[in-house]
């Protein structure tokens, strides 16, 4: 570029923030000599008004074609002024901010002088860098407004129909026959004790009567291309193959029950697990006349015995049929052997509560000394371990029921290849961040909830579905996703196609790709990448810039930092 | 924040209205949070400054609802907005103003921990770091009108009504702490080094009223300590009967940055039932008793007495017949945590009913996020427990009912 | 005590946030750090902390965010290797590895920060302003903008995690005595290279540079195979090298 660079600086004196430690108007002095400066003012407070005003003018006045503000901290009042400079008509990329409060005047209060010089350097710093910016236009890219859901669970089904009656088109993907997921195995819901089977019915009824969703039955994934805004799903539908663009993906694959085989005895018919009893009781398939006493023993599996993690719902699921063979069936002895009872929230203590009154027995044993199931002359004995008479107690029981824990699914981890997205240590799929981005992924435009995410309740699952169709209406309602520019960039002249660049990228966003016979180069995706620039750091042939962070505007920085001569 | 952000970023403008001066709740008052360490407020800023700054979302804080007329998809709010005595538009945060006061007032964030003056902020990340004079105990000395490079001081500023139109609400008033002072078995507001939860956290916080040291009254070295759960909780005594969901992670949390800072700490936990169900829970607190060394005990204390010389004697009973004596230096009571203060208020102005608990009442158990009114949503603890994650995907949740009355218009918004 | 430059490289969302806190909070430390701004820890480049030296920088600070909180998933376990590949070149260079410094520190932790600006300033002030060979720098800095370095350091936490492509993991020891072999080897050669951007001959360079003849020699028979040096003139039976032109930049292609 052979434009003539035309800087101008801007000091603030934040009141006597800045003003009363560093010389502010030495330093404007100084800036006035710096090469490519043709501008250099003070403001009280350059964040006001007035202040944003001055800036304005001054581009107009002096064909300023760099701003340099010399304040508080980009952190907080980097976007105000690049919104000033582009009201100004000027890029709002190249704009530099200088921290001379927060990282110089409130840090070496009783140092004036050490921090007007400080103060110095930091603007010949930011001038060096500025004088190296170039214009930037934000990406934009279009959202087609269709979602994918893969997974007909509640948790899918509530994400897609709230996602239709916003007014998107749906796909709503499921691999059996029917939807519903885990709640077609479920006989009574806590902790209403309403039927599941009635539950789902309704929401199965409003999933086919939207006109806006489309219900994909024995249907898998086949592939996934794209990224957030174009998506392309390839379905296995039944043997034929279905194309799909969509603008987001949500992941609500759901979970399993673990098959506890070869721990407890365990044989499908009398040492069963708590969804084969539901469907026993569904059936009304017990020979209630045989059954004097059942036995179900938590955390079969589970915290520690084969994984790691607590599977949330297995007390309250326990507890709810316990209570609904107690109140069917009174004559029949119920015992939960329990460790830690998750009977957690607003409702659920007093479903317990009930449980109790309705003549559950709750026995409690330690995580270290779990109950034992064994056979003795033709009958069945759980020794379950009390800890304050400190010995086991044998119970002999008619039925035995393990609560195991909810599991991935084993096809997860093929999904989460096509998607390029991670599974956690538990195996469940892996949010964005634990604590604040509960339902999305890293990669942007895929979305995650219910059981798929980790084990949950119904309640819960729904909660997801929406916050899931929440996320994903985002992209969707505002028809395109914009990104910043600060994103890295390859000169396929030096690159060599090592492929070291997408290796460190935790985003997919740059890859090799064959650009002609035998010639392989990197290429970004610009709507994925984030700009963090590790790529531009591994690159061995030093192919890569780093936009606004470039090698060369950064190396001008350092230079800048400890010599006076500005290149 | 996550709903009004969510409904932002769709295109939908927001009012968001806040009873305190800073936007960030509870969560801003911890050090850090379950299970992964991360530091509360770090996280949690960047989502401020994206609220406040985002174009399509007005916040309105220290503001209140005082009236809702209408219906869904055309409500009529009155706000009323309360007087900081300092010009909104003016103020830049400096903080001259707190320099010079000569008020010294008990901070409500730092769980009156820490004296904050009159002329203050609730804490030094608040959103908008704007200031407030405080409305009780201001003399009006004249100080910091006369230090304020921006004359932004305003003695006679009124409280100012306003009013918006808007198609959906959603509720999101969070919780308070339950004062456990009626809980005399415990001596919480007599015996010096009894805490709540949340003072302790104050304390433990880097950012905090002491800087992140555990400190006694009487500056007694603090060697041990014990935690409590449940306190006035699953209690059917004043009708709590339920389960707080966060306590027993929060305190293994406490206990675990209290081992971090003050390896020589003994740290105790007393509980009941350990809630450890949620993502990462079971690993955390395998992580506390193995690496950390936490002791967890079974059996909630009968009574707490005070020694002489500031120490207190947990009575609790684990698995025997015996009743134990556990001697600490310091206690911290896991209280309830209750909807907040001013919701039986709330829930009249919006017409919409509570549970017996005082918890938003759901239409629909199954549907976590609509109330007893149409168009308006609730979202997070004030609903029922739940933790932050949880908290943000209600709030997400919240966010797409609110979503679907503006973007899809009135005929199929029910289930 | 003299005045000392030290230059520091924050991330964005951890370590700069710290920086502002601690400001925010009024905890001072000494005036002697100019702090760059950048996204990630894992942008900084070892050419760039070595450029800086280069220039007269005393001391480099680089902080990022703890492991496992990095804004962008994994770029601070990136950084952490780059640093260590800087910190070998600056010891071959003679310029003392404790110059460079890696901190993780979140964007709550203020007085921590501060108190990290304290420690590093004060043992910069201890160690005095930076002296070296220049030549030794220019080397270091070649060699770290060369391709075989630059794999190295990303490709080592892939080595340490997931083992190489026989899936053979290699431990830390083995990791630390392959990468001290290679480094010196490469800035052996860069050392040379530089030298000859005079005709010089092998003994020459032997006695300059300490090393031994026969190293020397390897040395330049790698660099003549890749196209770097050739033979200038025959002194007397003895070949006389001399490098090629090297851009602008001093980087070779």
């Amino acid at each position: 570029m052979t434009e003539e660079i035309r800087i101008g600086v801007f000091i603030c004196h934040c009141g006597i923030n800045i003003g009363g430690v560093v010389d502010v108007p030495a330093v404007v002095d100084y800036a006035s000599t710096l090469k490519h400066v043709v501008h250099a003012e003070r403001n009280l407070y350059t964040c006001s008004s007035e202040g944003l005003e001055a800036i304005k003018s001054a581009i107009k006045e002096h064909n300023l074609n760099r701003v340099v503000v010399a304040s508080c901290t980009p952190r907080t009042h980097e976007s105000l002024f690049r919104a000033t400079c582009k009201e100004a008509g000027l890029n709002p990329y190249l704009f530099e901010f200088v921290n001379i409060r927060d990282q110089c005047s409130w840090v070496h209060m009783h140092e004036p002088e050490s921090a007007t010089e400080k103060a110095k350097d930091l603007v010949r710093m930011g001038v060096a860098k500025a004088a190296r910016l170039e214009p930037l236009e934000e990406l934009t890219s279009d959202v087609i407004p269709t979602a994918v859901v893969i997974g007909a669970g509640i948790s899918g089904m509530t994400a897609a129909l709230s996602l239709a009656r916003s007014g998107f088109s749906v796909h709503l993907i499921e691999k059996e026959r029917e939807p519903g997921g885990l709640l077609r195995n479920l006989y009574k819901l806590y902790p209403t004790d309403e039927l599941a089977a009635e539950f789902l019915e309704q929401r199965i009824r409003a999933v086919n009567a939207h006109e806006r969703i489309t219900l994909h039955l024995s249907s898998t994934v086949k592939e996934v291309e794209g990224y957030v805004g174009k998506f392309k799903v390839i379905l296995d539908e039944a043997g034929v193959e279905q194309a799909i663009d969509a603008g987001v993906i949500i992941v609500a694959t759901g979970a399993k029950e673990f098959e506890p085989v070869g721990l407890y005895e365990y044989d499908g018919e009398k040492v069963i697990t708590q969804l084969q009893l539901e469907e026993k009781l569904k059936k009304s398939d017990l020979n209630w006349a045989a059954i004097k006493t059942v036995v179900m023993i938590q955390c079969v599996g589970a915290r520690g015995e084969v994984v790691g993690y607590c599977s949330k719902i297995c007390c309250m699921n326990a507890i709810k049929n316990a209570k609904l063979i107690k109140e069917t069936h009174p004559e029949v002895n119920v015992f939960i052997a329990h460790n830690e009872l998750q009977a957690y929230g607003e409702e659920y203590e007093l479903y317990y509560r009930a449980a109790k009154k309705a003549g559950v027995r709750f026995l409690r044993f330690p995580l270290e000394q779990r109950p034992k199931v064994r056979k003795s002359e033709g009958k069945l004995i759980v020794d379950v371990f009390h800890e304050r008479l400190n010995l086991d107690i044998p119970i002999e029981a008619d039925l035995v029921v393990l609560s195991v824990p909810l599991v991935q699914n084993p096809d997860a981890l093929h999904l989460s290849k096509l998607l390029k997205v991670p599974l956690g240590q538990d195996k469940f799929f892996f949010e964005a961040h634990v604590k604040l981005r509960p339902v999305d992924f890293a990669t942007d435009g895929i979305f995650l909830c219910g059981t798929a995410h980790g084990p949950k309740d119904i309640g819960e699952s729904i909660a997801q579905g929406y916050a899931a169709a929440s996320r994903a209406t985002i992209p969707l309602a505002k028809g395109y996703v914009r990104s910043e520019p600060i994103i890295s960039s390859v000169n396929e002249e030096l690159c060599v196609g090592c492929g070291i660049c997408e290796s460190v990228c935790p985003y997919g966003a740059i890859e090799v790709v064959e650009v002609d016979e035998d010639k392989k180069r990197a290429r970004v995706t610009s709507v994925k990448c984030k700009g963090c620039g590790t790529c531009g750091s591994s690159c061995v042939k030093r192919a890569i810039k780093m936009y606004h962070f470039s090698d060369d505007q950064l190396i001008a920085q350092e230079r800048a930092a400890v010599t006076t001569e500005v290149r | 924040m996550q709903a009004a952000f969510d409904l932002a970023e769709a295109g939908i403008k927001v009012c968001l209205v806040e009873k305190t001066l800073s936007i960030g709740g509870r969560m801003a008052q911890l050090d850090k949070t379950f299970p992964t360490n991360d530091c509360a407020i770090c996280i949690l800023a960047p989502k401020m400054m994206d609220c406040y700054r985002h174009e399509n979302i007005e916040v309105l804080t220290f503001s209140e609802v005082i009236s809702v007329e209408g219906e869904v998809g055309l409500f009529n709010v009155k706000i009323l907005r309360r007087p900081r005595f300092i010009e909104e538009e003016l103020c830049n945060g400096c903080g001259d103003c707190a320099r010079v006061c000569p008020m010294g007032i008990l901070n409500r964030f730092d769980m009156d921990l820490r004296v904050r003056s009159g002329a203050y902020i609730p804490f030094l990340q608040a959103v908008p770091l704007i200031y407030a004079l405080d409305r009780e105990k201001c003399m009006r000395c004249g100080l910091c009108k006369v230090v304020c490079g921006k004359d932004a001081i305003r003695y006679d500023q009124k409280p100012e009504l306003v009013e918006r139109t808007v198609g959906a609400i959603i509720v999101a008033t969070g919780f308070d702490p339950l004062d456990p002072s009626d809980i005399t078995e415990y001596g919480y507001g007599t015996y010096d080094n009894v805490l709540t939860a949340l003072e302790y956290e104050r304390l433990i916080c880097a950012a905090g009223p002491t800087g992140g040291h555990v400190v006694r009254k009487d500056g007694k070295e603090v060697k041990r300590i014990a935690w409590i759960q449940c306190v006035g909780a699953r209690d059917t005594r004043d009708n709590r009967p339920y389960c707080c969901s966060v306590c027993c992670m929060h305190a293994t949390k406490e206990a675990i940055l209290t081992r971090e800072h003050y390896p020589e700490v003994e740290t105790f936990i007393l509980y009941t039932d350990l809630r450890c169900f949620g993502k990462g829970f079971q690993e955390y607190v395998n992580r506390a008793k193995d690496d950390y060394g936490v002791v967890y005990i079974r059996g909630k204390p009968g009574e707490i007495r005070e020694k002489e010389n500031g120490n207190l004697e947990l009575f609790y009973s684990p698995y025997s017949d015996k009743v134990e004596i556990l001697e600490v230096d310091m206690v911290v009571l896991c209280t309830a945590l209750i909807p907040s203060e001013g919701v039986e208020t709330l829930a009249k102005v919006l017409g919409i009913e509570l549970d017996e608990y005082n918890f938003f009442k759901l239409r629909d158990p199954y549907n976590p996020t609509e109330t007893t009114r149409e168009g308006i949503f609730v979202a997070g603890y004030c609903q029922a427990p739940r933790d932050i994650p949880e908290c943000i995907a209600h709030g997400s949740a919240a966010a797409s009912r609110a979503m679907e009355v503006v973007l899809g218009g009135s005929d199929d918004r029910r289930d | 005590m003299e005045a000392v430059k030290i230059i520091g490289f924050l991330c964005n969302w951890c370590c700069y946030a710290g920086a502002d806190l601690a400001g925010v909070s009024r905890f001072q430390y000494p005036p002697n750090i100019r702090i760059i701004r950048v996204m990630c820890s894992g942008r900084v480049d070892p050419v760039i902390i070595l450029d800086a030296f280069l220039y007269g920088a005393d001391g480099v600070f680089v902080g990022g965010c703890h492991p496992g909180d990095c804004h962008y998933l994994e770029g601070n376990y990136y950084a952490e290797k780059k640093i260590e590949m800087a910190q070998r070149l600056l010891k071959e260079a003679r310029v003392e590895p404790k110059r460079l410094h890696l901190e993780w520190v979140s964007a709550s932790e203020g007085e921590r920060f501060s108190k990290i600006m304290k420690e590093f300033s004060d043992e910069i002030k201890a160690l005095g302003p930076v002296t070296f060979e220049t030549e030794a720098l220019e080397a270091a800095c070649l060699a770290a903008a060369d391709y075989r370095l630059r794999i190295l350091a990303t490709k080592e936490r892939e080595l340490l995690e997931v083992g190489n492509k026989y899936g053979e993991v290699f431990t830390q020891h083995e990791m630390d005595r392959l990468l001290d072999d290679i480094v010196r080897e490469e800035y052996e050669e860069k050392r040379i290279l530089l030298k000859l951007k005079e005709p010089r001959s092998v003994k020459e360079i032997a006695s300059e540079l300490n090393l031994k003849p026969n190293i020397v020699l390897r040395h330049i028979m790698d660099l003549k195979r890749y196209e770097l040096v050739d033979i200038h003139e025959l002194r007397d039976y003895t070949p006389v090298y001399i490098a090629r032109k090297l851009d602008e930049e001093g980087i070779t292609e």
